[in-house]
This record gives C-alpha cells, sequence and structure tokens, in this order.
C-alpha cells in the first residue's frame, strides 16, 4: 500500500522532468525538445478540428433520440478544450463524432485538414492509429497485459519494431511515474495508477490530438489533481491538442477553454483563465 | 439391450429413473417454495435464444453418446433376435435325445447311426397331456429334422447343408405357418408323394423353381423330390437353407417309421413373449423325461440370451472407446456452466447485495440449469439415435459381404437409460458449479474484479492433499495385491499429484511443482515397454486391459495440459518471438495469446477436451494403421494353404488326390498339396477341471496338411524347440493336441459378449511362451463314455482360424473315436501363378456331387480386412463425436469473450484496431487454443501409442509401429478447420462492434 501511495502522491510533473523524456506531436527526435515553443507559436492558429452543424440521431426503431442538435466548433492545435454539461447532453456523443468513432447524422467534421466523411472505415481506424490517444474514465486497459504491454500495444498496431515499441513504452510509463510497475498486470495497479497507464498508453504514439472522456472520474480528488497536472504539462510542452469531457469544474478549469452543452447543442463557449503554476 | 455397463438394463432404468424422479421432485417443491428465485433463474433461457441454443448443444454431447452407443446396441441385440428368431419361429421349447453330440457322431459314422436319436412319436401326446393344464402352451407338435446336401441338375448348383423338416400337418396349432412372399400360406396337407416345399433362399441359393426337380442325399444315393412351392417364412426349427415335406415322408425316407427325433413347444404369445413361459414348462416336463434319455431345451431363451449378450459386447465397446469423447462432454457440461456463472457473476454479486443467501444462488442458478439439462438431454438422446441410425448404416455396410442382415432398432429403456444418465450428470455438474458460483465476495462481484488467489495454506487444503497422498498409498498398494497395474499406476499418479500439492504448501513456486508433477507424470505413463517391464514389479506384466488405455489417456492429458498451463508465459515469449516480426501481426499475436494464457481455468478445460479427442483419434489411426500391415501377410492367416474347402458328410470324397485328377479347369501340377480335416463331435473338459465336459467338435488334420502347414504357435510345450516339430510331433507323437488361442485364458480379457470356447485351459496364459507339462484334455467318446486324455502341445496363433479349438492327428481321433471319421474340409496349396479364385469354381464345379464349398483364402482374408477396417473406422468416427465437444467449446469461450470483452474490444478499435484485425485476434485466439490442443494431443498419441502397438506387436506378429502421417495431417486439419468455423461467427460478431457503441457500456 505505502509504495503505490508513495508513487501517487509524487509531483508527477518532477517525475517527468527526471525521466527527460520527449513527447511531441509526430515523430520528433530527442534533441527538438530543447525548442518547443517555435513550433508552438507558428501551429497555435491553425485549426485542427472544425465541425459545422453537427447533428447525431440515434434511431432504434421505436424511439429517435437526438443526441446532437447542430453543433458547430472549431479546435486550434495545442488547444485543450473541456466539455461540460450534464449527463445525456450529448458530451460523450460530441467526442465519439470528433474523434470518428462514431459517424454524424448529419454535417460536417474535419479532423486535421481531412474531412471525415471521406473517409471510410478503414482510413478513419488508420488516422486513429497515427494522430489519435483517448483516455477513459474506466481506464479501460487489457487486463490480461502488462502496464507496458498495455502502453505499446497502440506503437504495435502503428507498425513500430517490437524492440522500439517496448523501449518508447518503457520511456512513456517513466515519465508517468510508473517505471517500477512497468510489468504489472492492471489489476494489481491502483485507480491512479491504471489512469497513469492509461494516459501513457494515449500519448505513447505522440498523438496529435488526444480525447479525454471524464480522465478523473474515477479517481480521489488528490489524484485527480496530479493526473491533471501532468496532462498540463504534457499539452502545454508538447503542443497536443486535448479533448476533455468532464463533469468536473476544477478540470475543466486547467483547460484553455470550455464549451458547456445542453441538450445537444452548445450552450456556451469561453477562455478559461488558465492556472500558470501549474 | 438386457445389459448395460454390466448392469440389467431394468435395474439401471429404476435407479436412474428414481434418481431423476427425486432431483425433479427437489427441484419442483423449491421451485414452488422460492418462485421468484425459480423465474428469475428461468428467464435466462427464453431471453438469450442463441445462447440456450449454443449450451443445450454443449451439454447435449454426452448424452448424445450415450444414446448413439445404445442404439448401435440395440440395433444388434435386436438383429441377432431376429436371426435367432428366423430360425426358430414360435419354438420355444424343443425335446430331443440327451445324446446331442453322439447323435451327430452316429450320423457322421454311418446312415445307421441316425436310429440312435429317434424315439416314440407317442411321446409326443404324452407331452401334452403333461402341460394340458398349463393355459400358457399352445401347441405341441412332432419334428423330424435332419441336415442333408441338395443339389439342382437343372442349374448344377448345390447345398450342403440343408435342414430338411418332417412336418405333421395336424399339429401346426401355435406354430408358424409355412407363408409364400405374398402372404398366401402352403399347406403341408397337400403335398403329394414327391413333393416338398423350400426356403426362398436355398431356390434364390440353388436356382431351383417351382415345378423344378432337386436331389436330396440323404445318404449316397439322392432322393428326387419336386418343389411344389417356395416358403418365404415359416419353415422352423431351421436355417435359411430349408425344406420341408409331411412328417410320414421324412421318417420313411429316414427309415424311422412312427418315431421321431423332436418335440416342439410353443408357449402363448409372439415370439418373444413365449420365451418367458419357459421355466414353468420345463418344470412340468421334468417327470416325463426324467431317466428317458430325452431333455426339454430353453431353445428360444437360449437364443435370445446369446444374441443379447453378442449386441450387449458390441455397444460396450462403442460405450468404453466412446468413454474419452463422454469425458470431454462432461468437462464441456462443467465449462459452459462456469462460464454462465462468470456472465451472471454481476448479477450474482447485486442479488447478494440486496440480501439473497447464498442457498438462494445456488437455487436460482439450479433452477436455469435444470431447464438447460432437461432440454439437452432430451435434444442429446434423441439425436443420438439418429447419429445411432447413422453408424448402423456404415456396420450394415461393413458386414454385408457376411450375410448379416442388419435391422436398425432402438428401445424405449436405452432411451430413457441415455436420457436419465444425461440428464443426472449433467444436473450433477450444474449443481457443483452453482455452488462455486455462489461463493463470490458481493463487492468483487459488482465490480467483476478478479478473485484473488487462495491461500495456500488452509485447513482444508491441507486435509484434501492429506486424503489424496492417502488414496494415493492405499491404490499403490491394493494395485500390487491385486496385481491390477491400473490401480497402481493411478495410485502413484495421485503420490505424485499430493507431492506436488503438499511442496506448494512449503513454499514450493506452483511453475516448480505442478510442472515437475506433470512432467513426472508424463513420463511415468510413457515409459517405454522394455523400461517398465524391467522396473515395475513382474506380477503386474500384462495385467492392465482396455480400461489402461482409458486411465493412461486420462492421466497423460491432465499432465501435459498442467504442465502446459503453468509454463504458459514462456510458451508466449516463444510465440511473439517466432512470429513477432511478422508485419501487422505483433499487437493482433500479443492479445490472443494472452487471453488464453491469463483465463488458465478456461484454456486448461478446453485444452483438456481437445487434446483428449485427439489423442484416442490418434491412438485409433495407430491402431488402425498397424493392424492394416497383418492382413498383407497371407501366408501367415493361410497357414501356406490357398483354398478352403468343405463337402457334405453325406457324400464325402473317397480319395480327394485321385479326385482331382478328374476337375476340369485344373491341370495336373496346378495343385502342390492337399491337406483335409476330419471332424466329430466329442465331449471334452480341461484335465482336472470341475463340471460336465461340453460338446465340442475336435478337428483332425492328415499327414498331408501338417507337413505343410505353416502355422505358428504362440506358447509350445517345452520338448519342443520350433514350430515345426509341434507340427510334427502332432502327426507322430499319439494323443497330442493343439489348441486355439481363445481355449487359453489372456491375461487381459478383450471379449466382448463373444462365445465362450468349449474347453478352456487353465494353469497358463496365452502371453506365456511354455505350455504347462501336465496340460492335458480329457475328450470323450460321446456315445459310449470313454475318455481319452490329449496331451497339449502348442498354443496357435490368434489368426489360425481355419483349425478349430483342438486340432490332433486323424489316428489319434480314431483312436477316440474308434472308427476312421471321413475327411469333410479340404486345404489346397496352389502351384504359384494359379489364380485361386478359378481354381476355387473348378473345385466345387467338379465336386458338385459332394456339396463342395471352397473359398479363396485371399479373398476371405480381404473381406475380413475390409470388415475390420470399416469397424475400426466407425469406431474412429465415433470417437471423433468428441471432437465436436472440444470444438463446441471453443465456440463457447469465443462467444462469451465478445460479450465479455465488449468494451475492450471498443478501446482497441478506438487505438486503431482495424475490424480485420480484431477478427483476426479472436480467430488466432481459437487458433492458438486448438492447435495447442491438437498438438498435445497428437503428441501424446504418438508417444502412447509406441507401447500400445508393441503390446499388440508382440500378440500379433506383423502388426508394425509406422506414423500414419496423412490420416495425422487430416485428422489435424479437420479439427483445426472445424474449430476456426465455430470461432468464425463470434469473430466477425466482435469485428462488427461499433467502437462508440461498445465504450457507451463503461
Amino acid at each position: 500500500m505505502s509504495g503505490h501511495a508513495l508513487v501517487c502522491t509524487q509531483p508527477l510533473a518532477i517525475i517527468a522532468e527526471q525521466g527527460g523524456i520527449v513527447l511531441g506531436v509526430g515523430r520528433r527526435e530527442k534533441n527538438a525538445v530543447a525548442q518547443p515553443q517555435a513550433t508552438t507559436e507558428q501551429m497555435m492558429d491553425q485549426p485542427i478540428i472544425v465541425a459545422k452543424d453537427v447533428e447525431k440521431v440515434y434511431d432504434t426503431g421505436k424511439v429517435r433520440v437526438h443526441a446532437l442538435r447542430g453543433v458547430s466548433l472549431t479546435i486550434t492545435r495545442g488547444e485543450m478544450v473541456a466539455i461540460m454539461g450534464p449527463s445525456g447532453c450529448g458530451k460523450t456523443t460530441l467526442l465519439n463524432v470528433l474523434s470518428g468513432l462514431d459517424e454524424v447524422s448529419a454535417g460536417t467534421i474535419v479532423l486535421d485538414g481531412r474531412p471525415m466523411e471521406s473517409m471510410s472505415d478503414k482510413q478513419r481506424t488508420r488516422f486513429r492509429a497515427e494522430k489519435m490517444g483517448f483516455i477513459f474514465q474506466s481506464y479501460n486497459l487489457m487486463p490480461v497485459l502488462s502496464a507496458v504491454e498495455n502502453v505499446e500495444l497502440p506503437l504495435l498496431v502503428a507498425g513500430s519494431k517490437s524492440r522500439d515499441a517496448r523501449k518508447r513504452a518503457l520511456e512513456t510509463l517513466a515519465l508517468v511515474g510508473l517505471a517500477d510497475q512497468a510489468n504489472q498486470r492492471p489489476a494489481e495497479l491502483s485507480g491512479g495508477q491504471q489512469q497513469r497507464v492509461t494516459i501513457a498508453r494515449a500519448l505513447v504514439n505522440h498523438p496529435a490530438l488526444v480525447w479525454a472522456d471524464e480522465p478523473t472520474g474515477a479517481l480521489d480528488s488528490e489524484t485527480s489533481g496530479d493526473i491533471m497536472d501532468l496532462l498540463s504539462r504534457l499539452n502545454r510542452e508538447y503542443e497536443q491538442t486535448f479533448v476533455l469531457v468532464t463533469h468536473d469544474p476544477s478540470v475543466a478549469a486547467r483547460g484553455d477553454r470550455t464549451i458547456f452543452m445542453r441538450d445537444g447543442a452548445i450552450e456556451s463557449d469561453r477562455p478559461n483563465q488558465r492556472p500558470t503554476g501549474a | 439391450m438386457q445389459d448395460i455397463f454390466g448392469l440389467p438394463v431394468q435395474t439401471l432404468m429404476t435407479v436412474l429413473l428414481a434418481l431423476f424422479l427425486v432431483g425433479a421432485a427437489i427441484i419442483g417443491v423449491l421451485a414452488l417454495r422460492n418462485t421468484v428465485m425459480f423465474k428469475m433463474g428461468v428467464r435466462n433461457v427464453p431471453r438469450r435464444r442463441a445462447q440456450t441454443a449454443l449450451i443445450v448443444l454443449g451439454l447435449m454431447l454426452a448424452t448424445l453418446l450415450f444414446s448413439a452407443s445404445f442404439t448401435t446396441g440395440d440395433t444388434l441385440v435386436h438383429s441377432n433376435r431376429v436371426r435367432a428368431l428366423s430360425t426358430l419361429g414360435e419354438v420355444d421349447i424343443q425335446v430331443q435325445s440327451t445324446r446331442g453330440a453322439a447323435s451327430q457322431l452316429d450320423q457322421l459314422l454311418g446312415p445307421g447311426g441316425r436310429a440312435a436319436v429317434y424315439f416314440d412319436q407317442t411321446l409326443v401326446d404324452r407331452v401334452r397331456r403333461a402341460l394340458e393344464n398349463d393355459a400358457e402352451v399352445e401347441g405341441v407338435a412332432p419334428l423330424v429334422s435332419e441336415s442333408a446336401p441338395v443339389l439342382a441338375p437343372y442349374s448344377r448348383l448345390s447345398e450342403p447343408q440343408v435342414s430338411l423338416l418332417g412336418v405333421d400337418a395336424g399339429s401346426q396349432a401355435g406354430f408358424d405357418r409355412l407363408k409364400q412372399a405374398d402372404g398366401a400360406e402352403l399347406s403341408v396337407r397337400s403335398l403329394a408323394d414327391g413333393q416338398v416345399y423350400i426356403s426362398e433362399t436355398l431356390a434364390t441359393e440353388i436356382g431351383l423353381r417351382v415345378g423344378d426337380k432337386a436331389q436330396v442325399f440323404l445318404s449316397e444315393k439322392p432322393t428326387l423330390v419336386t418343389v411344389r412351392g417356395i416358403y418365404s417364412e415359416g419353415g422352423v426349427p431351421a436355417a435359411e437353407n430349408s425344406l420341408v415335406m409331411p412328417l410320414e415322408r421324412m421318417q420313411a425316407l429316414t427309415g424311422n417309421v412312427g418315431r421321431i427325433n423332436s418335440v416342439l413347444i410353443t408357449h402363448r404369445g409372439d415370439e418373444i413373449e413365449g420365451a418367458e413361459h419357459t421355466d414353468g414348462t420345463l418344470a412340468a416336463l421334468q417327470p416325463l423325461l426324467r431317466g428317458s434319455g430325452l431333455e426339454a431345451s430353453p431353445v428360444k431363451r437360449d437364443a435370445l440370451e446369446r444374441a443379447d449378450r453378442e449386441g450387449g459386447g458390441f455397444a460396450d465397446i462403442f460405450t468404453l472407446f466412446g468413454g474419452f469423447s463422454i469425458a470431454a462432454g462432461v468437462l464441456l457440461i462443467f465449462l459452459i456452466f462456469v462460464m454462465l456463472a462468470a456472465e451472471r457473476k454481476r448479477e450474482l454479486g447485486i442479488a447478494r447485495g440486496v440480501g439473497m443467501q447464498r442457498r438462494h444462488l445456488v437455487r436460482m442458478f439450479t433452477f436455469e440449469g435444470a431447464v438447460y439439462s432437461l432440454l439437452a438431454a432430451a435434444v442429446g438422446s434423441v439425436l443420438g439415435v439418429a447419429v445411432g441410425w447413422l453408424m448402423v448404416r456404415v456396420i450394415t455396410a461393413a458386414f454385408a459381404q457376411f450375410n448379416q442382415e442388419i435391422v436398425f432398432d432402438f428401445q424405449w429403456s436405452s432411451l430413457v437409460i441415455a436420457y436419465t444418465l444425461g440428464m443426472v450428470i449433467t444436473f450433477a455438474v450444474v449443481v457443483v458449479s452453482s455452488w462455486r458460483a455462489s461463493r463470490l465476495n458481493i463487492v468483487r462481484a459488482i465490480r467483476d474484479i478478479p478473485e484473488p488467489r487462495t491461500s495456500r495454506r488452509t485447513w482444508k487444503g491441507l486435509l484434501g492433499t492429506a486424503a489424496l497422498l492417502l488414496i494415493g498409498a492405499l491404490l499403490t498398494v491394493s494395485g500390487l495385491s491385486a496385481t491390477s497395474i491400473a490401480l497402481f499406476m493411478l495410485g502413484t499418479s495421485l503420490l505424485v499429484i499430493g507431492a506436488a500439492l503438499l511442496v506448494r504448501r512449503l513454499g514450493v513456486p506452483d511453475r516448480v511443482a505442478f510442472t515437475v508433477a506433470g512432467v513426472t507424470l508424463l513420463v511415468w505413463w510413457l515409459l517405454p515397454n522394455s523400461v517398465s517391464d524391467a522396473i515395475l514389479p513382474a506380477s503386474l506384466d500384462d495385467t492392465g486391459g482396455i480400461e489402461m488405455f482409458f486411465i493412461s489417456g486420462i492421466m497423460i492429458v491432465i499432465a501435459a495440459v498442467w504442465t502446459v498451463i503453468y509454463n504458459s508465459d514462456l510458451l508466449l515469449r516463444l510465440i511473439v518471438a517466432l512470429f513477432g516480426r511478422v508485419r501487422g501481426l505483433p499487437p493482433v499475436l500479443k492479445t490472443s495469446v494472452s487471453y488464453p494464457m491469463q483465463n488458465r481455468f478456461r484454456t486448461g478445460m478446453t485444452l483438456a477436451m481437445i487434446s483428449l479427442v485427439m489423442f484416442t483419434l490418434v491412438v485409433m489411426s495407430f491402431i488402425t494403421n498397424a493392424f492394416a500391415g497383418i492382413w498383407d501377410d497371407t501366408h501367415r492367416w493361410s497357414g501356406g494353404f490357398d483354398i478352403r474347402a468343405s463337402t457334405s458328410y453325406t457324400n464325402p470324397v473317397p480319395d480327394m488326390t485321385a479326385a482331382l485328377r478328374t476337375v476340369d479347369g485344373l491341370k495336373p501340377g496346378d495343385i502342390v498339396a492337399v491337406g483335409s480335416f476330419s471332424s466329430a463331435p466329442v465331449k471334452a473338459k480341461a484335465a482336472g477341471t470341475d463340471g460336465e465336459p461340453a460338446n465340442l467338435n475336435i478337428n483332425a488334420a492328415d499327414d498331408a496338411y501338417t507337413d505343410v502347414v505353416s502355422y505358428a504357435f504362440g506358447s509350445r510345450a517345452a520338448a519342443y524347440k520350433s514350430d515345426r516339430a509341434v507340427w510334427q510331433a502332432l502327426k507322430s507323437e499319439d494323443g497330442t493336441a493343439v489348441v486355439s488361442a481363445i481355449t487359453v485364458p489372456a491375461k487381459v480379457n478383450q471379449e466382448f459378449g463373444e462365445q465362450p470356447p468349449p474347453v478352456r485351459l487353465s494353469g497358463f496364459f496365452r502371453e506365456d511362451p511354455i505350455v504347462p507339462e501336465n496340460t492335458y484334455i480329457e475328450a470323450q467318446d460321446p456315445r459310449i463314455g470313454r475318455v481319452q486324455r490329449l496331451r497339449v502341445i502348442g498354443v496357435l496363433d490368434d489368426v489360425a482360424l481355419s483349425t478349430g479349438d483342438v486340432l490332433v492327428s486323424q489316428p489319434t481321433l480314431e483312436g477316440l473315436i474308434q472308427a476312421p471319421v471321413p475327411a469333410e474340409s479340404y486345404f489346397y496349396k496352389l502351384r504359384p501363378g494359379v489364380d485361386a479364385v478359378a481354381a476355387t469354381r473348378a473345385l466345387e464345379a467338379g465336386f458338385l456331387a459332394n456339396g463342395m464349398q471352397a473359398e479363396s483364402i485371399r479373398e476371405e482374408i480381404d473381406t475380413f480386412a475390409g470388415t475390420n477396417t470399416m469397424i475400426n473406422t466407425l469406431l474412429q468416427g465415433f470417437m471423433g463425436l468428441g471432437l465436436i465437444v472440444g470444438i463446441a467449446a471453443l465456440g463457447v469461450i469465443a462467444a462469451r469473450a465478445v460479450v465479455e470483452r465488449r468494451q475492450q474490444i471498443g478501446v482497441l478499435r478506438a487505438m486503431g484496431f482495424q475490424r480485420s484485425q480484431v477478427q483476426l485476434s479472436f480467430l488466432l485466439e481459437s487458433s492458438f487454443v486448438a492447435l495447442l490442443g491438437i498438438a498435445i494431443g497428437i503428441a501424446l498419441g504418438l508417444g502412447l501409442s509406441r507401447n500400445v502397438i508393441g503390446g499388440f506387436a508382440e500378440q500379433f506378429p506383423g502388426v508394425r509401429y509406422e506414423i500414419p502421417w496423412l490420416q495425422l495431417l487430416v485428422l489435424a486439419g479437420l479439427a483445426y478447420l472445424s474449430s476456426l468455423l465455430t470461432t468464425y461467427l463470434p469473430a466477425r460478431q466482435a469485428s462488427r462492434i461499433h467502437p462508440a457503441e461498445a465504450l457507451r457500456f463503461e
């Protein structure tokens, strides 16, 4: 217990620095870490997600549920956007359609310059493998794989060699403070540790876009804070775009802006005052 | 069938029905008292119909195997009964002379001898009077029956053994009436002098039609008769080839006017019911027949019992060989319910959370299981009949060449037993798995958290280990004292397993403890024969029977699966290392091999099922292949002769060598040697044994036979250094005999419903190389009771099928009978290059008047080999039904995995797994288990077959250990393809899961 607790309460940012690990968009080399700001400024204004008049209707035959009603939004590269709203307002549905996990009933979504409707399931899947990472509330780790095997899986899917994938997975696990737990299976890890494995898995492939559905929903407030510190830092340092669905205002407050939804539509979309000391 | 597993059908059915009804009553009462639980339990059945269908399919397999075995047995019993009834009809009891063997001998030695077995016809009236108050007796009739060759002059065809029946037209009440194929009755009373009726079979065999003349050879001078009609039924008691004439005419022909040689008695009821009153009639006749030299034989009851024994024996073979599949079926039942419990885990946890007791969960689960069991046993028992029908078709084809009519049949009692047996087994497993499912931790169940590993140091565990060791020790000791290798090996194996559990308690890691135990068991059970013979106590040599095949199969499969499962991580690494470089494969491979290796219990059970069945199929393939070779050695089977022939005793060939010169179609020198057998019925028993001597047809070889014959001996008297020396001694030493292998007991009884030999020697086994010095058979002249001791100097090889049970020289037989006995059987050795089939035809044509029936021995061997191969293939096919069990297990697991891993599939898809990769992952997962199971099965089969074939080779020279590569490849390919087909649908279903839908289940 004590070992796990100690790890959980360690400041993740410090661990990340000690690890000296590189994370970023695309396949940047290690020596490129020194000047991330230059690229940030150049890319910050480029939209990475553009959704226009997106509608999503679930038709069960007996009932038609209008989950999204004409949602339009633009998210620029490197932004951390929080989506909030009451249960059933369409937050997760929006995340699903934006990420290409689900299809829209109407409207258009352009991701990184590519219209989603023009992509086949195969192309969308490949796009996800190359450009996206996912963090889920209930972690959704493969129970039969160890932490490091879970983390290396996206790399293997993307075609990395086993040895390289293992190396990078271990580095990423070290970044999230789980170097010592690399060979443990999810059932042997605490909730916070499992969520950090999920984060490592989402980030190991240097995705341009990270989708997080209630990333701290299953965690206590202290661990939740640690996780958000880590996500904020990664977002800031490696220009990855984060889209977070959350119920927690304190989590939403860590983003650049917060979109409020109600009844399948965007009620408000306003920038946050981002804390500076994280 | 009258017996199943050696138990009377009625008893077995009563016990099983009682168990079933008690179980049903308990379930019924519990259901009434817990209607909510009952509804909660059974609502799952109609709710998921596809899953219910899959479960029922899986559960029914054990029942199906029982039902198919029993149906096969019923069919063979029924066919044997039909055959028996066709020769006896309504005749239940036959009163004849007690001088059965003597009378045959009298007949053999001359026509005048026949008179000895005839008695005054007035006995019929006395029998009627003795039975007149017995309402069960329907008819009493006199009969004269003889056997003689019949020749059709027009077609030049003959039948050497035709039953001639002299029937009293006035005594036919209650007995079978002669009927034509169109159902019209034929009246014996209407037959004019010289007219006869003949059976349809005889008419077909020798080409006789109504109005044709036929010659009957009741003596050297034939009697000419005219065929008045042809009957298709009613000519009883007789073989298929029969001829009927009025009683008085038959008496006159045989020179026995006013005398008969049988009194027939029939009871009320149909042909089978009639046998039931046998004891009453026998008792009523006892005072009348006492001291008369006559006896009443319960011919119907004896025939039915023999039919039941033989048919039941066949069913026993199928049940025994199907044992592995049934074991696999029971494993599948357990697996299905364990998985069902896993699926219901959350529901059960919630139920416990809201206040249900464990017993409530057991009941709820049991109610559901009871419905599945009822359905599965019903479907399985009915489908088993269908499978049995298919098997009967194959058996019919196999026996077609022997004119054995197989009539499909199943008894309701067998169906009830198959149903209740399947139901009771399934239900017992349901109760055990329900109890197991109820022992859950509420929080872990609701949150679907894996159960922690249990402590190694519980008292219960220690007691279990101690009990296992104690049972192991007891079995080992009793195996040694009872000289049973099965008990000994089982005991020592339990000691090994107990030791593994014990050292594990002392802190030895699981992997080490179980791997060492698994490997030890494998080595122990697969020791080569030479090594096991050297290290095991000599008293245990050759004490293992067919049950050892079953026990060793189960043990080595358990050991192998154990070893593999506890070293799965090494296997996993090896696979990843081997295939990890294939483009696109690593992520798929990683998940597909990790899941089965993590779910050790499920994987272990499935591996056990597949490997168990594959193992048996592989061993069967080896056996079939090994035995295929022995048929090639014609010389060994034929004893050096090419043609076997028999002639009628009523018209023997006085000088065969001279007569051969006149046979058309045979050139001088075509036949290089002719040996002959004389045959005589005697009474005999092993010297020094108690009991009455039995009827034995003793054969006597002439010098030409013993000079040429090359049959080998399994055992020889110590004085003879070679097989030839034994043959030479048989010829030159008066009073010596050689016996067939079946007359000497085997160390392991491998007879299934076979008729025991009339003489059974004791004091040694057929596996022993030496015949003990004082081994004698006491042969008795049945006419005068004079006894002669025959010294047994050799036990023939198993394949010497034409020698009969006891073979002596002709001078020895003459010494015993005190008269020369004419030869009836001939063995011809042909010059190399002479066509045996053509020579056979020439011989039959040349000795037509002597009623010669000749067969090419090679043709006989081929027929025998074909039947043998077909039966082996059928057995293999029956055992292969078990493969369905293993494959169904894979299907069940795959279907369950799709449900269980829905979210994980969603994550994989979100992560970038293509649909095809998800599908491939599931297929690879099943492939991994299937291929591993197949590989284990084949490896174990290869290992054990060496010993099995080695054992057979000692008994049957010519049996060889050869790997049947093609068969193995086909088996493995079929098994693998079937497993792929089974998992294809769940895999496809998994690949179709929409990621957003799957993740919504969070």
